[in-house]
C-alpha cells in the first residue's frame, strides 16, 4: 500500500506525569504504539501528536531512542491540542506521525564536551541527547548541564535532575529569588557567563525561549565558542510537517524537515523569521 | 503528434469521451469557472481565463483526509479517505494554469509523495487552448518562461483557427483521447501549420505587461530583506487572501478537524486552502508572530514565489497568469513590484 503521510498511528498513553502545576502546567506522557509497532527516531526529532476532534501539534520526543519501550513527551499546555491532552488519562489513546525534523548530528560529536543549556520547556529536546550520552557515556567527553526557569516550581524532570547531579555538573538557575533556594538566582545566560564553560572541544546545545537563546549565543561566543560549535532548535508554527503546507519556513528552509536543529553557523545565515 | 479537428467536430469528439468525467469552462455570473459538463460544442468567443484555477481539481479548497470515530472496544478508529477513482478530462485550460500543476508537482511529488495529490494528477486529463487573443489585460507568462502557446504541464494543445482546431498531442494520454474518436483528426496541411504559427506570433506581440530582466530578480531579492519596498507595497494590503487563494502555483494549507457528533465521537480530518496573507498563518499559540506585518507578509508572498522556491526547484512559482494583479481589490501589482525589484539590480 502507498504511505499515507497524513494518516497517524494509534499509540496509547501508558503514564502521565505532573510536572509543573499553576497557570502554566507542564506533564510529561509515555506512550506505546498499539500493536506494539515501533517507532525508530534520531534525538531532536519531533512527532506530530492528534487528539481526535481537536487537532495535531508537534511534539520534541524528549526520551532517548535507545529506550524501546515508551515514547516521552513533555509538554506545556497551551491551546486547543494541548489543553486535551493535559485532560487525558492514562489508557487514552492518541494519534502519532513521525518522526520529523533532521535530528541532532550526535555522531559526529563523539569525543566531545557536551554542554546543555536548557530554559523551560526547551529542556525536552536536550533530555533525549542527555540521556541518549549517559548511555553512551564512553562516546562522549564531560557533560555539563545549564538548566533555568521562571520560579523553582517552573523546572521540569525535577526528580531527573536531582539524580543527574550525582553523575554530571548541574547548574540551575531560577529568574527571581525564593526562599530556600540556594542555587544560582539570575537569567540562564548569566548563569552560563558565571559558570565559564571552555570551547575546548567541546559543543554547547541550546534550547529554550527565543530570547534566551539569543543571549546564551551572545554569551558563549563571549567566551570563545565558534558559531559551528553551538547548536540550537527552531520552533515554528507546523501543520503538515513535511514540507508541503508551506508554513514553517525560514526562507528556502522548511522548520519541519530541513530544521529544527540548526548550528548557528548556518542559522545565522537564515532570515530572522522564528 | 500533430493534428487538425474541424470545429464543428469538437462536440462529436467530446460526446465519445463517455467514460470521464468532463470540466470545462463555465460562465457564473460575470466569470468563468471549471464546472462539470456533459457537452461542449465550442470555446465561447468571450471566454477568458476561469476566475479559480485548474489547481482546484488536483488541490481542492477541502479535501477530507481521513475520518475518526469511536470504537465501543477502547478508543478511535481511523478510516482513511483518498480521492474517487475518477478520470477526469478538463477543456479550456490557459497555458498559465497547466504550467501551475507543473510547479505544484515538484512540491506535492516529490521527496514525501502527497498521495491525494498524486491520485488526482494521475486521473486529471489536461487538454488546454492557447491564448489568441490573450485572455487577461495582465497577462505577463512571457516574461517567465511561458508564452500564450506554451504546453508544459497539458496533454493536449487546442489552437483556435478560422475553421478548424489545431491539435497538439503531446503525451500518452493525449493519445488515449484522440482516439476515443480517431475518424474526426487529420493530418494538417502546410497552411494548417503556418495559420498556428501566424497566431503565435501575433499573440507574442500582443503582451503589454512584462518585466525587464527577470533573471536579476533572484540574485537581488536575496539582497532585499530589510527592504523598505515591502512597507511601501503592502501598506493598503487588506489582508483578505485573494492573491493566493486564486493564484494557480499557491498551495498552503491547514489540517483541522471537523466534528460532527462528541459522544460517541466521530468527525474528520480536513485540509483546507491557508494562505501567507493571514495574520495568524504564522502565530504561535504564545502570540509570537514571526512574521507580525503586512510588510512581512508581502515580502514572503514574492520571496517564496522568485527566490526560495528558485533555489529548492530551479524554477519561478509564478506562470504570470495575472490574476493576483487583476483581482486585488487594492490594485497591488506583482509586476510592478517586481518590476521595481529588477531595477535595484540595474
Ligand atoms: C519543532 C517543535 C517542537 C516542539 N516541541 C514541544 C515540546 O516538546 N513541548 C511542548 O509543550 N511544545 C512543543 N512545541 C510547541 C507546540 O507544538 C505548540 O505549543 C502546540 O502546537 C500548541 O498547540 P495547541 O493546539 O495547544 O494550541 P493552539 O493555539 O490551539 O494552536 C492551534 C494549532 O496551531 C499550531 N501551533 C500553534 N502554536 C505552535 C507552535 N508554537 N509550534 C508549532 N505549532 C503551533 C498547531 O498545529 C496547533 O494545533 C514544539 C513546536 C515545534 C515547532
Ligand atoms: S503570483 Fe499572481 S501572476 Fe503569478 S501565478 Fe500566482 S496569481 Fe498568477
Ligand atoms: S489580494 Fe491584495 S488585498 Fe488581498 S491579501 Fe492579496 S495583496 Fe492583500
Ligand atoms: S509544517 Fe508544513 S511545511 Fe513545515
Amino acid at each position: 500500500m502507498e504511505h499515507n503521510p497524513y494518516l497517524p498511528q494509534l499509540a496509547r498513553i501508558i503514564s502521565i506525569k505532573e510536572e509543573v502545576g499553576g497557570a502554566r502546567p507542564i506533564k510529561t506522557f509515555h506512550l506505546e504504539l498499539l500493536n506494539g509497532h515501533r517507532f525508530d527516531f534520531r534525538c531532536g526529532q519531533c512527532a506530530m501528536i492528534s487528539v481526535f476532534g481537536k487537532g495535531e501539534s508537534m511534539i520534541s520526543i524528549s526520551s532517548s531512542p535507545l529506550i524501546k519501550e515508551y515514547l516521552q513527551f513533555s509538554i506545556l499546555k497551551m491551546g486547543r491540542v494541548t489543553t486535551a491532552l493535559h485532560e487525558m488519562e492514562e489508557g487514552s489513546i492518541v494519534g502519532l506521525r513521525g518522526p520529523y525534523g533532521n535530528g541532532f548530528p550526535l555522531e559526529e560529536w563523539k569525543g566531545k564536551n557536551l554542554i546543555f543549556i536548557g530554559g523551560g520547556i526547551g529542556l525536552a529536546p536536550i533530555w533525549s541527547v542527555l540521556q541518549t550520552a549517559l548511555r553512551q557515556r564512553d562516546d562522549f567527553g564531560q557533560l555539563t548541564l545549564f538548566y533555568g526557569a521562571r520560579t523553582s516550581q517552573d523546572l521540569v524532570f525535577k526528580d531527573e535532575l536531582k539524580k543527574l547531579k550525582e553523575t554530571i555538573p548541574v547548574y540551575l538557575s531560577i529568574d527571581v529569588k525564593e526562599p530556600g533556594w540556594n542555587e544560582y538566582v539570575g537569567f540562564v545566560p548569566q548563569n552560563v557567563l558565571d559558570k565559564k564553560p571552555s570551547p575546548e572541544k567541546a559543543i554547547a546545545i541550546t534550547c529554550g525561549p527565543p530570547i534566551m537563546i539569543k543571549f546564551v549565543i551572545k554569551g558563549l561566543q563571549e567566551l570563545g565558542f565558534q558559531d559551528d560549535q553551538i547548536f540550537t532548535t527552531v520552533e515554528n508554527k507546523m501543520k503538515c510537517g513535511i514540507g508541503k503546507c508551506g508554513r514553517c519556513n525560514i526562507g528556502h528552509h522548511y522548520v519541519c524537515k530541513d530544521g529544527p536543529v540548526y548550528s548557528w553557523a548556518r542559522l545565522k545565515t537564515l532570515p530572522q523569521e522564528y | 503528434m500533430e493534428k487538425v479537428l474541424k470545429k464543428s467536430d469538437l462536440g462529436q469528439w467530446v460526446a465519445r469521451l463517455k467514460d470521464f468525467d468532463l470540466y470545462g469552462p463555465v460562465r457564473e455570473n460575470n466569470h468563468w469557472e471549471f464546472n462539470q459538463i456533459s457537452q461542449l460544442a465550442n470555446f465561447p468567443e468571450d471566454y477568458t481565463q476561469v476566475n479559480v484555477p485548474l489547481k482546484k481539481i488536483l488541490l481542492p479548497n477541502r479535501e477530507v483526509l481521513f475520518q475518526f470515530e469511536d470504537n465501543r472496544n477502547g478508543g478511535p478508529y481511523l478510516q482513511e479517505v483518498l480521492p474517487e477513482e475518477r478520470e477526469v478530462v478538463v477543456f479550456g485550460v490557459r497555458p498559465c494554469d497547466a504550467r501551475g500543476i507543473v510547479l505544484l508537482e515538484k512540491v506535492f511529488s516529490s521527496e514525501i509523495p502527497d498521495i491525494y495529490f498524486e491520485r488526482r494528477r494521475q486521473q486529471v486529463y489536461v487538454v488546454g487552448l492557447s491564448c489568441y487573443p490573450l485572455p487577461g489585460e495582465n497577462c505577463f507568462c512571457l516574461s517567465l518562461g511561458g508564452g500564450p502557446f506554451s504546453t508544459k504541464g497539458m496533454d493536449i494543445l487546442l489552437t483556435k483557427m478560422q475553421s478548424k482546431y489545431f491539435v497538439e498531442v503531446l503525451t500518452p494520454k493525449g493519445e488515449k483521447l484522440i482516439k476515443a474518436a480517431p475518424e474526426y483528426f487529420f493530418n494538417p496541411t502546410d497552411k494548417d501549420q503556418q495559420e498556428r504559427q501566424q497566431l503565435e506570433r501575433k499573440a507574442r506581440a500582443m503582451f503589454t505587461r512584462q518585466i525587464e530582466g527577470v533573471e536579476k530578480i533572484w540574485p537581488v531579492l536575496s539582497q532585499m530583506f530589510e527592504s523598505p519596498l515591502w512597507r511601501e507595497e503592502s501598506y493598503r494590503c487588506l489582508k483578505c487572501g485573494i492573491c493566493t487563494y486564486l493564484c494557480p502555483t499557491c498551495h498552503c494549507f491547514d489540517i483541522t478537524d471537523e466534528i460532527s457528533s462528541t459522544a460517541p465521537l466521530q468527525g474528520k480530518r480536513v485540509r483546507v486552502w491557508d494562505t501567507c496573507q493571514f495574520p495568524d498563518f504564522t502565530m504561535h499559540s504564545s502570540g509570537h508572530n514571526p512574521r507580525p506585518d503586512k510588510a512581512s507578509r508581502l515580502r514572503q508572498r514574492i520571496m517564496h514565489k522568485f527566490l526560495y522556491f528558485v533555489e529548492t526547484f530551479g524554477d519561478i512559482m509564478c506562470t504570470g497568469c495575472g490574476r493576483c494583479v487583476s483581482k486585488c481589490p487594492v490594485g497591488i501589482d506583482i509586476i510592478d513590484i517586481l518590476n521595481k525589484v529588477a531595477s535595484h539590480g540595474a
